[in-house]
């Protein structure tokens, strides 16, 4: 068999992310989150306390064989390895998310394994690939059989929920979220672009990008990392708010309603940091979101709520109820 | 984010590079058996070597293409299994058989340093980059015959259960090599077993895989070269294998002990052990740092390198004792 260039150019890239709080009475610090990533025993967990602590696993490679999902019905099969990785930020929200890349044509035979293990993180079809369709697929979910990153993200974040280090008593309820990413090539010349962010049902958002050739595969993973962390913290204090009855008189119900929002102040609100670990390249995707509907817009919204409901309940309660509603 | 005014070192990946040589020789390995059979078998050993190390130094230097070939030789001696002798009793003899037969034993490794080196577990590291190939089907999930411990190049038979009643027992149903040509060769390799006391002890394939990283230099542990070799100094060889480095530097002024390609020279009663190293190498993930920089030298060199891990192994399989 013939030498085959070592990076095919990738003309599609796809991944999914799952964010959920950690289930441990505690932050981790940054030791524990250490111990906790660890996957590898030869890898170091990278490390990072500015501007905030974060810490991420070493990637790990999952080999898939199967057809990819596609809008059209076609049933292209793909070999290679999807790269996943686990992240957690102030100790306190964990990820993990699978991702992998896709060029424009493959071989026509799968080649020996060892050869796809040189080229982490590219899966290959066999034959041309249907990049739109595939693109559309990917977010649409395929059928049962077709290639599924979200299984990696799911396998890891199995895996990583069982470590002793987590006593399963999280401060707070909460639901983890899903996204699911596909990048597109930007037109020449263009750069990259952020084309649509949905909030599907069912915990699920998707998200289309366009994306230079040369954008580095592990800055769009933290790109879209940065998004889910930033989506979660957002649904997760919306969900909170909603929760409880504002308005409502009586100690009881001040009590409750402090209850409520008291875990927002202690592990969330400090999270907040849209694009702190976004390349430069990439950082600019965050604008649209930040324009319309404005994610920090919202989320400063949120903070002063919380904010002004704590003070609301600070103040005893007969001086309190001095001006209720007509 | 290089291009950053701010930086953490503890948030950057890093991978130190190793000299290489085109070409890591291996003379033979060393067994219990073969010490105990005395000097003779060594020496036949050796005789047997000779011509088909020529032959391996004359191939590299024609791939060399006009070049100097940096070519270095090693030895493995078992104190792995099985613990014979002392370095004092064997190293000597070893080389004097050697050097009758016109070799050089460049570098004398211990089996014992592809499990632990220091107190890095490397065979334990190597198991935690397996990547298994992935069964025609596998679409992200784990697959359900995985088994621990165990390395397959194919997908194994289902197991039989005993057939309940008024049900038909399931037909056998072989297994199959991923990679077959019309017919399979189907090949099960065992990575490790543990005793009652959760002792662990690797398998002769699997620890020959981490040789063959090593040799490759393609081992590293949190971004840092493993085995490293030390130069011998002084005259003699200690009383005791763990006085000994894992990889000693017999020859100051051999090339480099890691290099773009390996090959063995052994005794086809290896075989069995070289196809399962094969199978092994074949899905191991090595350090993206230490393959890229593998293949930037030797792009640099304009050598080139197989891009397949196993591919870049090769052996003499002579018919021997």
């Amino acid at each position: 068999m013939a030498p085959r260039q070592s990076t095919p150019p990738a003309v599609l890239a796809c991944g999914e992310i799952r964010t959920c709080l950690l289930p441990a009475r505690q932050a981790l610090d940054i030791r524990s989150a250490a111990q906790l990533l660890g996957l590898r025993a030869d890898e170091r967990v990278l490390l990072s306390e500015r501007p905030g602590l974060y810490a991420r696993s070493p990637d790990t490679l999952t080999g898939v064989d199967c057809p990819l999902p596609s809008a059209n019905g076609a049933r292209i099969r793909a070999v290679g390895t999807v790269t996943a990785h686990a992240a957690l930020t102030e100790g306190r929200v964990l990820q993990t998310s699978a991702h992998c890349r896709l060029p424009a044509a493959g071989p026509d035979q799968r080649r020996p394994w060892g050869e796809y293990l040189v080229r982490p993180g590219v899966v290959e079809p066999l034959g041309r690939l249907p990049r739109d369709a595939v693109a559309e697929g990917v977010l649409g979910g395929g059928r049962h059989g077709d290639l599924d990153v979200g299984l990696v993200a799911d396998g890891l974040l199995t895996r990583l929920l069982r470590h002793p280090l987590l006593d399963q008593r999280p401060p707070f309820r909460s639901r983890p979220t899903r996204l699911r990413w596909v990048a597109l090539p930007a037109e020449p010349g263009e750069g990259p672009s952020l084309e649509r962010f949905t909030l599907a049902e069912d915990e699920l958002r998707t998200v289309r990008l366009r994306i230079p050739e040369d954008t580095d595969g592990a800055g769009l993973a933290a790109l879209c990392d940065d998004l889910a962390l930033h989506d979660w913290l957002l649904t997760t204090v919306v969900r909170m708010l909603d929760g409880i009855r504002l308005g409502a008189s009586g100690a009881e119900d001040t009590g409750a309603v402090v209850r409520a929002l008291r875990p927002a102040v202690d592990h969330l609100l400090h999270l907040w940091m849209p694009g702190a670990r976004v390349t430069r390249e990439l950082a600019p995707l965050w604008d649209p979101l930040e324009e319309r509907p404005g994610f920090t817009r919202q989320w400063q919204a949120l903070v002063q709520r919380i904010r002004d409901q704590l003070t609301l309940h600070a103040i005893p309660a007969p001086h309190r109820e001095v001006e209720p509603a007509p | 984010m290089s291009d950053a005014v701010f930086r953490e070192t503890a948030a950057e990946p890093r991978t130190q590079s190793v000299p290489l040589a085109h070409l890591s020789l291996e003379l033979g390995h060393l067994y219990m058996e073969d010490f105990e059979a005395g000097p003779g078998r060594l020496r036949r050993h050796f005789e047997e070597v000779r011509p088909w190390a020529e032959a391996a130094r004359a191939a590299a230097v024609a791939r060399a293409g006009g070049r100097r070939a940096r070519i270095s030789t090693c030895f493995l001696v078992d104190d792995y299994f099985t613990r014979f002798a002392t370095p004092a009793e064997v190293v000597p003899m070893l080389l004097a058989e050697a050097e009758r037969a016109g070799l050089t034993v460049d570098y004398l490794a211990r089996e014992s340093g592809c499990a632990v080196t220091g107190k890095t577990p490397v065979a334990e590291a190597v198991a935690g980059r397996i990547v298994e190939s992935p069964v025609p089907g596998s679409h992200g999930g784990r697959p359900p015959t995985a088994r621990t411990g165990w390395l397959a190049n194919g997908e194994r038979a289902p197991v039989a259960r005993a057939p309940q009643a008024m049900k038909r027992a399931a037909p056998w149903q072989p297994p199959r090599e991923t990679a077959a040509r019309r017919h399979s060769v189907f090949l099960d390799t065992e990575l490790w077993n543990d005793d009652a006391d959760g002792h662990r002890t690797w398998s002769c394939p699997f620890l020959a895989a981490v040789w063959q990283l090593a040799r490759l230099g393609l081992l590293r542990d949190a971004g840092e070269a493993v085995l490293v070799p030390q130069q011998h100094t002084g005259t003699g060889f200690p009383d005791d294998w763990d006085d000994l480095p894992s990889l000693v530097r017999l020859n100051p002024r051999a090339d480099p002990f890691s290099a773009y390609r390996t090959c063995s020279i052994v005794p086809n009663r290896f075989l069995p052990v070289e196809h399962a190293v094969r199978v092994v190498l074949d899905q191991i993930e090595v350090d993206p740092g230490a393959l890229a920089q593998v293949a930037e030298r030797s792009g640099k060199e304009r050598t080139a390198v197989p891009d397949s891990v196993a591919d870049r192994v090769s052996y003499v399989f002579y018919a021997g004792p």
